[in-house]
């Protein structure tokens, strides 16, 4: 059952009692919260990710709870409670749903060891996966969300999840975090994609989310081949060009892009060495998200030619 | 500049005084060669490097055997690589062993 199919209110009522599970595969997410106004937010940025029962085991326990801040005692934070620990500093009680997407990042980060982690984002279409590496501000999100839009399918917006077993790149589909400028780029590039609230002045700026789409959401358990890297580089007002990489090149950037390579060990050399080996990298700077996704088709009929 | 065959090492060094070159205890060499350029993954302490062939012979050398001098390692990767004296001197691949060692891929040993 999705989240979406729950009768009204029960999201709420589960997150505020035995917890609300979430299957977000590779991992299942069990979410706890007296907070309303963030439950609404949960059930409709995963409205059609699967439930779980609560009882069932979770990967990952997750608590948001309501605490006095330190310095002003007038004012609720949230705080984030992962397997009762608390990592992070309290964020401002309405910025519990960044405090989360960026809390469940961090324990993927350091959780998911059985695969290489790269920064980046990631789609696919026709079983072939686009990665897309890029360190914050790069546009690999806003380029995702966008090309989600377009048809692709949405594996991550944050993760390039490699199967350190075959290779193969993994979702770990959750709503695309758009900030500052690209919200309103989205707005406007696609008038009918939900877009939660807009989280103002956060640590981060200004923050929003983009909902997956259905159909992506419905795949998040199947991977994909890869097939291309392109490391976004988005320069507003310049015209779209794009580079190749040599080799060596790109396995030393993707190897300084993963969150976990030195973790992994040899194994994460093994790893790069055939996503190298098997997708050809480029180098994509650009200014407009049109341009951006016909230099990517182009590229994707040449390498399919060659 | 002409070297003396392995078996003369010793002689032209009786006294030990020239620098055995090894792997440090433990440490292993994973090589990848794209067209590039070689990719080398240094096991002991998991970090990876850009490297130049050469420099991936010289390793590869020293890993298969332990304890030459440069000049060892020198004829060998001259052989290996089919290349003069001219094109490849010595005092470069002496440099270019002390700066693996600077980068803890090498140690050196004086006997």
């Amino acid at each position: 059952m999705t989240l979406a199919a729950l009768p009204a209110g029960e999201a709420a009522r589960r997150m505020a009692d035995a917890g609300l599970s979430l299957r977000l595969p590779p991992i299942t997410v069990r979410l706890r919260s007296p907070l309303p106004a963030f439950a609404a937010q949960i059930a409709a940025l995963y409205a059609d990710s699967e439930v779980a029962d609560s009882a069932e085991y979770a990967d990952v326990d997750l608590r948001l709870e309501p605490v006095r801040g330190l310095r002003r005692p007038h004012r609720v934070h949230v705080q984030f409670v992962v397997d009762g620990v608390t990592p992070f500093e309290s964020f401002p009680v309405a910025h519990a749903l960044p405090m989360f997407e960026w809390g469940l990042n961090w324990i993927f980060s350091h959780r998911m060891h059985d695969h290489l982690l790269l920064h980046a984002a990631a789609v696919a279409r026709d079983g072939r996966a686009l990665l897309l590496p890029a360190w914050p501000g790069s546009g690999k999100s806003t380029l995702a969300a966008s090309l989600m839009c377009r048809g692709w399918r949405l594996l991550s917006d944050e993760f390039g999840v490699v199967s350190l077993a075959d290779g193969r790149v993994q979702p770990f589909v959750r709503p695309a975090g758009l900030k500052n400028a690209s919200i309103d780029v989205m707005r406007a590039f696609a008038p009918s994609a939900f877009i939660g609230p807009l989280f103002a002045a956060t640590r981060k700026g200004d923050v929003a989310h983009l909902r997956a789409d259905a159909a992506s959401v419905r795949r998040g358990a199947e991977p994909a081949e890869a097939a291309a890297i392109v490391f976004p580089d988005f320069q507003a007002g310049e015209p779209v060009t794009v580079r190749p990489l040599e080799p060596s090149t790109a396995f030393l950037k993707l190897a300084g892009n993963a969150f976990n390579y030195e973790v992994v060990g040899e194994q994460g050399f093994r790893a790069v060495t055939s996503l190298v080996r098997r997708a050809p990298a480029h180098i994509l700077r650009y200014g407009d998200l049109a341009q951006a996704h016909a230099a990517i088709d182009d590229l994707l009929r040449m390498e399919a030619r060659a | 500049m002409t070297l003396p065959p392995d078996s003369a090492a010793a002689v032209a060094d009786p006294a030990g005084s020239e620098p055995r070159w090894r792997v440090p205890a433990g440490q292993r060499f994973v090589f990848e060669d794209f067209d590039d350029g070689i990719v080398m993954f240094d096991a002991l302490v998991g970090s990876t490097h850009l490297v130049s062939a050469t420099a991936a012979e010289a390793l590869a050398i020293v890993e298969e055997t332990p304890d030459l001098t440069a000049d060892a390692i020198y004829r060998r990767l001259l052989a290996r690589a089919g290349m003069t004296e001219a094109a490849l001197p010595f005092a470069a691949v002496r440099e270019l062993l002390w700066q693996l060692e600077n980068l803890d891929l090498l140690a050196a040993r004086t006997r």
